[in-house]
């Protein structure tokens, strides 16, 4: 019940952002509940089933080129046409997924780098569909249905992104807390035994790929309307580090934690970069402090502060994503 | 993350605090009473690209500081918000906009990378911005994706090629090949390079793309020779220019091929030192230009900075005069106004007579052919100019990428 | 060039690639192998010794001093680095080496451009070994004939030092039981600063071997970054001659592929990457499964 309340109280905040915030604020908002997206959809991965993966940036590249292509070449509205590119990350997600989990540890990791990175290189050369090192660019906010053009402006586009963020984030939530998601968490703290139960973990493992590819794919079909183009920078290893970052700093397994990291990368980066040129300097300090003084994340430190949970109970919910040895 | 918290440290007041601090240069700004003149600049400062970006940062600010002192452009200071994209377009479309929404400006320099401003120019509109290019060299940007908004102060991609392309036709040499960086420039100048090959009825007898990044070229220039032309043309910059020079001179590729380049910057040759020397090609900008603009603009900021300007810093020159030229004409900085004035700017710049065409807003200008060498008594190689051509003959018809004839 | 010169001389251009793909790989395995680190700053570590390189040569006057000073001090460095950072790292999640080697990254790829610039840098050769060689009439340069010679010297030398110095027996048995170790009376931590300082070190040398050829530039960090996971992926983390082996195949794949198939030069490696894990997991002689 709290969390409902508490859910509700941020959503009307969050509307109520457009009346309140300057448009400049409200682009940099927009653009870190995208990234927040994506970074949700890899805690399922990370935080969730611990599956590290460095790829990414291959989920995202994959919708935004997707969604790009759609609402340059073809009349689909913008409404849909971002589901359809979530859709097809997910899909082409299974077969990666088939692949990488013939491995586990760090060789799957290493799978999905090389996966995304061969991505890459693809759309780097494919010119036709992908523009090659340009990438698309004037990528239209289509109307439609019904002619409802509403999500083409400023206010109706965070709106419609809004919507996406919730909607997915109450839909990984229900995820992690059913029977899937129980199993997930078996896979994540003691594989061998979760398969000595009887279940088939491979099988539950490419499937939490697929959602993950898939959110990872709605958040890239989002960007590419929000920023009107694509290109092969959104599939390169260096974005896939990021958003792994997000996750981290964030807090992984907590799914608000990477939205929150997510908005913090962004503005401190932002913020870091418009006051010095030394930015790099500094954000890679607050990285190394993070670890060293917030090892749960920002999340982790806010519901430290503010939580009646027992430490107890707490460190024992900490305790399994650590590794030893 | 130690802090009396006295309020709730929630993810809103994360934003709110952090939004305020962002607010704050806005509102001190305003306090002070004076409208200046804002031209937002997002450049890449920190990754590969940086080396051009530092350049054209500090030609901008050059001209900033000398109009500055002479009171302002139209009696208000110009002042330049420089913002770092690292490079990368998603976050040049990033900063554009934020120097557009949180400065408002609606005067833009800078976007180094042609991948850059490809993705900016489509909003310009949008802004109601105007940006004045100086480094950008594709030639989709006066050609298929080219916006009223959008005007180029520097030489193109396919106009440095036609430099070289018109000197080759004085020529003996008749075969040739190419080598070029995989993506967008180095295939526009490439294509236009083969098409202007086969019109002087010379023979292009191959071309290679390397990845961005290759660190290793022995297998490209193996190709090179095996090619057996009479000269190779490079399109190349950066770290990936450097290291292809330096190998070929580690090949003595030059004993058999002679190498045309279609940059030639002095940061390049202070990095490769003697394995610039032969290289002939086309540049934007040398500081050795003849003319009583140039030789005032090199003398200045030889005293500013005790250094030739290169390159990038004089093509950024050229831009913000162009654009200051365009300023007063209209006196105003209005789209609309300053957008007509810019279509029919014409001056002697610090390259030779300049003017902007209206079909495509190109600056129509010449083009010079430079060779590197080590004259007596100097201690680095210098590019000495060989070749002028005028701007009739290097700028192609408007909204094309290639030439007539 | 007939057929003989050419495949003579691409296989020697193929070793001097692999020699300095191999000092970017061994120490990435090394380091791996012992403390199960990614360390994500090895491009930076590689960058830095071409660098510190540049202003060796530029003070002493010397390239050789500089082969030697610049590994050197790259080394401590790495060292100085896990003894005040990383050591207090170990008990935790392997997500925080992720991260602070991260930001490591950031941190060293930006000092450096404060301390040296943002130009690229100019680090000659040697004269002695600025010639060329003609192999069968064509023209080879005698630096690479050094830097694949240095290749296998610093192979064998460091496969010496493994299998007969009493650190390298440390070293080879942390890898497979660092309690027993520790129990046997060694401080483990001593051995993990060693290797960590070994393996920056290494990419140092790589790093100021590599300078005369590319310049010393501010983009041989993330560049470097990429192929150097690449080689260990392909060899196995953590096995010494898998990177060496790593090295030649990529190599090897790279110098004839990008001759004969030039457009598929930026998706080679990956695809070889990708064909050996999926046959191999753990990689060619890794030891995961």
């Amino acid at each position: 019940m709290r969390f409902w309340c508490g859910l509700a109280a941020v959503a009307c905040l969050l509307a109520l952002a457009p009346t309140g915030l300057p448009p400049y604020a409200m682009t940099l908002l927009t653009e870190a509940l995208i990234l927040g997206l994506c970074a949700m959809s890899l805690d399922l991965m990370v935080g969730y089933t611990r599956l590290l993966s460095f790829g990414h940036a291959a989920a995202y590249g994959l919708g935004a080129y997707t969604c790009g292509n759609l609402l340059l070449h073809t009349t689909i509205p913008l409404v849909f046409a971002v589901p359809i590119a979530a859709a097809f990350s997910g899909i082409v997600a299974i077969g990666v997924a088939w692949v990488c989990t013939l491995a586990s540890g760090v060789s799957f990791s290493m799978l999905t780098l090389a996966f995304a990175q061969l991505l890459y290189a693809v759309a780097f050369k494919w010119t036709p569909v992908t523009g090659a090192s340009d990438g698309l660019a004037g990528i239209p906010r289509s109307p439609g249905p019904f002619g409802i053009t509403v999500f083409a402006g400023k206010s109706g586009f965070y709106y419609f992104v809004l919507f996406w963020l919730f909607g997915a984030f109450v839909f990984c939530r229900a995820l992690v807390r059913s029977p899937f998601g129980a199993v997930l968490r078996g896979i994540r703290e003691n594989e061998a035994k979760t398969l000595s139960l009887g279940y088939n973990t491979r099988r539950y493992k490419i499937a939490v790929v697929a959602i993950s590819f898939g959110l990872g794919g709605l958040a890239g079909a989002l960007y590419a309307p929000f920023a009107g183009f694509a290109n092969t920078e959104l599939l390169f290893w260096l974005f896939s580090g990021q958003v792994l970052i997000m996750v981290i700093v964030g807090g992984a397994g907590t799914l608000i934690g990477p939205i929150i990291g997510a908005a913090f990368f962004m503005l401190v980066s932002n913020l870091l970069s418009s006051w010095t040129d030394s930015w790099a300097l500094f954000f890679g300090l607050i990285f190394i402090l993070f670890v060293l003084f917030a090892p749960q994340g920002i999340w982790g430190l806010v519901t430290r502060v503010f939580t009646s949970e027992p430490s107890i109970a707490r460190r024992g919910r900490w305790r399994s994503l650590n590794w030893t040895g | 993350m130690a802090r009396a918290i006295a309020t709730p440290f929630t993810r809103r007041t994360v934003m709110r605090v952090g939004l305020a601090a962002v607010a704050a240069p806005t509102v001190l700004r305003h306090a002070r009473g004076e409208t200046p003149i804002r031209i937002g600049m997002p450049l890449a400062l920190t990754g590969p690209a940086a080396e051009i970006g530092q350049q054209m940062r500090h030609g901008a600010e050059f001209w900033a500081k000398q109009v500055n002192a002479k009171g302002g452009l139209l009696g208000r200071q110009i002042e330049l918000r420089v913002e770092d994209t690292t490079g990368d377009p998603a976050t040049c479309v990033r900063k554009a906009q934020l120097v557009v929404e949180r400065d408002d400006c609606h005067l833009l320099f800078g976007m180094v990378l042609s991948s850059e401003a490809l993705a900016v120019v489509p909003k310009l509109a949008e802004w109601n911005a105007i940006f004045m290019s100086s480094d950008n060299g594709d030639g989709r940007l006066t050609g298929s994706s080219f916006v009223p908004n959008f005007f180029r102060a520097n030489i193109s991609g396919p106009m440095e090629t036609r430099v070289i392309s018109l000197w080759l036709r004085r020529g003996e040499m008749q075969n040739f090949y190419a080598i070029g960086m995989d993506y967008a420039w180095g295939h526009n100048s490439i294509d236009v390079f083969q098409d202007e090959v086969k019109k002087a009825k010379k023979n292009f007898v191959g071309v290679v793309f390397s990845p961005i990044g290759t660190k290793d070229f022995s297998t490209y220039i193996t190709k090179i020779r095996q090619a057996g032309a009479d000269a190779c043309f490079i399109v190349m910059q950066g770290a990936d220019n450097n290291a292809f020079l330096s190998q070929a001179r580690e090949y003595r590729l030059a004993d058999k091929v002679q190498l045309l380049t279609s940059i030639v910057d002095l940061n390049s040759i202070h990095a490769v030192g003697d394995a610039a020397l032969g290289l002939v090609g086309s540049t934007r900008y040398v500081f050795t230009i003849d003319n009583p603009a140039n030789k005032a603009f090199v003398e200045a900021w030889r005293k500013e900075y005790d250094a030739e300007p290169d390159v990038f810093e004089g093509e950024q020159w050229q831009a913000c005069q162009l654009l200051q030229a365009g300023i007063e004409k209209a006196n105003s900085i209005d789209t609309d106004k300053l957008r007509a004035a810019l279509e029919t700017v014409a001056m002697d710049s610090i390259k030779g007579h300049v003017a902007i065409r209206a079909c495509d807003h190109q600056a129509v200008q010449g083009g010079y052919m430079v060779k590197v060498v080590k004259p007596e008594g100097s201690k680095t190689p210098v590019p000495e100019i060989i070749a002028t051509y005028p701007g009739d003959e290097v700028t192609p018809a408007c909204r094309q990428m290639t030439f007539d004839s | 060039m007939d057929f003989v010169g050419f495949l003579i001389t691409q296989c020697l251009n193929a070793l001097s690639q692999a020699a300095l793909l191999f000092f970017l790989g061994v120490g990435l395995t090394l380091i791996f192998g012992i403390m199960r680190i990614v360390n994500f700053a090895h491009g930076a570590f590689f960058m830095l010794g071409a660098y510190v390189g540049y202003s060796a040569v530029n003070i002493v006057g010397n390239f050789w001093a500089a082969l030697i000073i610049a590994p050197l001090l790259v080394g401590a460095f790495g060292a100085i680095f896990e003894l005040g950072i990383l050591r207090r790292l170990y008990r935790r999640d392997h997500s925080a080496f992720l991260m602070v080697t991260f930001g490591l990254t950031l941190i060293m790829g930006e000092a450096i451009r404060l301390i040296w610039g943002v130009n690229a840098l100019e680090v000659p050769a040697p004269s002695a070994l600025s010639g060329i060689v003609f192999i069968l009439d064509e023209p080879f340069p005698i630096y690479r004939l050094f830097l694949a010679g240095a290749g296998i010297v610093v192979a064998i030398a460091m496969w010496q030092f493994l299998e007969r110095t009493r650190l390298g027996l440390l070293i080879r048995a942390t890898s497979q039981n660092a309690e027993m170790v520790h129990a046997l009376g060694t401080d483990v931590r001593l051995v993990r600063s060693a290797v960590f300082g070994i393996g920056c070190g290494l990419a140092g040398i790589g790093g100021v071997l590599a300078a005369p050829l590319v310049t010393a530039s501010l983009a041989m960090a993330p560049n470097a970054v990429i192929d150097t996971f690449v080689i260990v992926i392909i060899g196995g983390m953590g096995s010494f001659l898998g990177s060496a082996i790593g090295a030649l195949l990529v190599a090897f794949v790279q110098v004839f592929g990008t001759y004969y198939f030039p457009d598929l030069a930026l998706a080679l490696m990956y695809l070889v990457m990708l064909t050996v894990l999926v046959v191999r997991p753990g990689g060619l002689l890794g030891k995961e499964s």
